[in-house]
């Protein structure tokens, strides 16, 4: 199935074959995202030019697309290549706070309720046929619609849905388990008979565990036959009814899963642990303003973005940013913040020194998100974030800049916290020795050999400077 | 409420109905969610007649 996976072959500059979908195969042309058609997915892209896809597509649920003639991809059983608007940046279920995988599966089920009445149906229902523009999901697997039998009242992704979106959201507001680690280990998300497991007897007699955990592991108890699979055909407008009530049950359960804020180790972290008084943080502002007015990047990249303060000043001056934090509860509230004031911030669970690796089949079907961020930004902003990576994470300072700047392809704006700072003295846990050499002068003698410092500032009164890198190599 | 009842009813019903009657050498881990939207689907058709008849008995008093 061409999917989310394929769609960031734009940023491998490759041309990557797609395999789970005889429908068609994605091909990456000069930064064009063209998608090559057979014959046995001629009728679900006929979908894509009705009233209803045009409709989403306007609305910007539904990727854009064109017809295109490129007559040398033609093979034998090609019938028409198209061409999608590229979305800036590929992310994967597994980088997603909760809050984005419920978005993607809210998504989901209404395009499958709305395909309905134009007499199609949805085929598959994975996070992986979802990417995000700035906050807000995207369908991107552009033949997943195919024309509906009238009388069929199944609706075959129904366990796929529960698999990859409702138990892992159950999973993560009941019991804890971050979507992360679920879905980075499970692709194809969690079975009810796992999930049924870690319930109590009274969660597993309860919705929303009763009707998506217990009664389908109760009945995969029982061998199926596999003439069991075979559709049956009743009344059109019953069959329409059912997969519509079907739909609308999800919907409900879904609802049930939606996330719920609370506090964790980082958030509220800039307003309650007053780090800054308010003309030290006003002073930090201004300095990132500055940076921002004076290198007008197209593409930010906010390295432990937290709530993302600083990335709602970077997309408010224009730029389309990707914030990472390792902690979902703020990268949820980030993702909440951007969705509210409409502000274009794609924000995703990434720890920098620990980045999502390439997975799925030949590690080639998700790329690593060091391969995605790669000069992908001209400004990538790393505000109080660089001692985490030297104490917490034991990163050596020549490291920890040099990836800084390979995911930069111009500016690093950079926070250094001295190791006399206490917030430096409280993360270093009586291993202060470890950093004696971590001098201002060291500093910037490590910084010198790799950047050009436009300017820099000393927060007054603390032990934190700011810095505006230039990549030596990046004049042009 | 109305939603935690059905879902109840329904579960007791399949629960009977589904225990096993002889063990299995293999049994398809995913075929539990089929099997169920299968039933689901058959006490949503039984609910649809139904509702036509109350949605024109609704329909003639307005």
């Amino acid at each position: 199935m061409p999917t989310a996976s394929d769609h960031h072959s734009q940023v491998e500059s490759r041309i990557t074959g797609t395999f789970r979908d005889p429908a068609g195969r994605l091909v990456q042309r000069d930064g064009r995202i063209l998608r090559v058609v057979s014959e046995s997915g001629d009728s679900c892209a006929r979908f894509l030019f009705t009233p209803k896809a045009e409709e989403w597509a306007t609305q910007g649920s539904l990727i854009r697309t064109w017809r295109v003639s490129e007559p040398d991809l033609f093979t034998a059983g090609t019938t028409q290549i198209l061409e999608h608007e590229r979305i800036p940046f590929a992310s994967y279920p597994y980088e997603w706070p909760a809050e984005m995988l419920h978005a993607a599966g809210t998504l989901t089920l209404r395009l499958a309720l709305e395909s309905l009445e134009s007499g199609y149906s949805l085929k598959d229902a994975t996070p992986y046929n979802i990417l995000f523009r700035g906050p807000k999901p995207v369908f991107v697997d552009a033949l997943s619609f195919e024309p509906r039998e009238p009388g069929d009242a199944t609706w075959l992704p129904y366990a796929q849905f529960l698999r990859t979106f409702l138990l892992p959201l159950l999973a993560q507001r009941h019991f804890g388990m971050e979507l992360g680690s679920t879905l980075l280990a499970h692709r194809d998300g969690l079975e009810p008979e796992v999930v049924y497991k870690w319930c109590s007897w009274l969660k597993r007699l309860t919705p929303p565990f009763l009707g998506t955990v217990s009664m389908p592991t109760w009945m995969g108890r029982k061998e199926v036959e596999a003439k069991a699979y075979a559709p049956a055909r009743i009344d059109p407008e019953r069959a329409t009814f059912v997969l519509q009530g079907l739909l609308h049950g999800l919907e409900k359960n879904l609802r049930k899963a939606a996330p719920k804020l609370a506090g964790s180790r980082w958030s509220g972290y800039l307003s309650t642990t007053a780090l800054y008084d308010s003309s030290q943080f006003l002073a930090k502002e201004t300095f990132v303003r500055d940076a921002l007015n004076e290198t007008k990047p197209a593409r930010v990249l906010d390295v432990g973005c937290n709530e993302g303060h600083f990335s709602g000043l970077a997309a408010q001056a224009g730029a389309s940013v990707v914030g990472i934090d390792s902690d979902p509860e703020v990268v949820g509230r980030t993702w909440r913040k951007a969705t509210d004031e409409k502000l274009n911030i794609l924000p995703l669970v990434v720890d920098l020194t620990r980045p999502s690796p390439a997975t799925g089949w030949r590690n080639e079907e998700a790329a690593s998100f060091l391969d995605r961020a790669r000069g992908h930004f001209e400004l990538v902003l790393a505000l109080a974030v660089l001692h985490h990576m030297l104490v917490t994470e034991r990163v050596p300072l020549p490291a920890a800049l040099d990836l800084l700047g390979e995911t930069s392809s111009k500016y690093v704006l950079l926070e250094f916290v001295s190791p006399d700072d206490p917030m430096f003295q409280r993360i270093v846990r009586g291993r202060g020795e470890l950093y004696r050499h971590l001098t201002l002068e060291h500093f910037e003698n490590e910084v010198r050999e790799r950047f050009e410092i436009v300017r820099s500032t000393r927060l007054d009164g603390l032990h934190r400077w700011l810095y505006l890198l230039r990549k030596k190599d990046s004049r042009s | 409420m109305k939603s935690s009842i059905f879902h109840l009813a329904l579960g007791a019903f399949i629960l009977t109905a589904s225990l096993p009657i002889h063990a299995s050498a293999y049994t398809d881990p995913g075929s539990g969610a089929f099997v169920y939207q299968a039933a689901y689907a058959a006490v949503l058709a039984g609910t649809f007649y139904f509702r036509k008849i109350l949605n024109r008995f609704w329909g003639r008093r307005k």
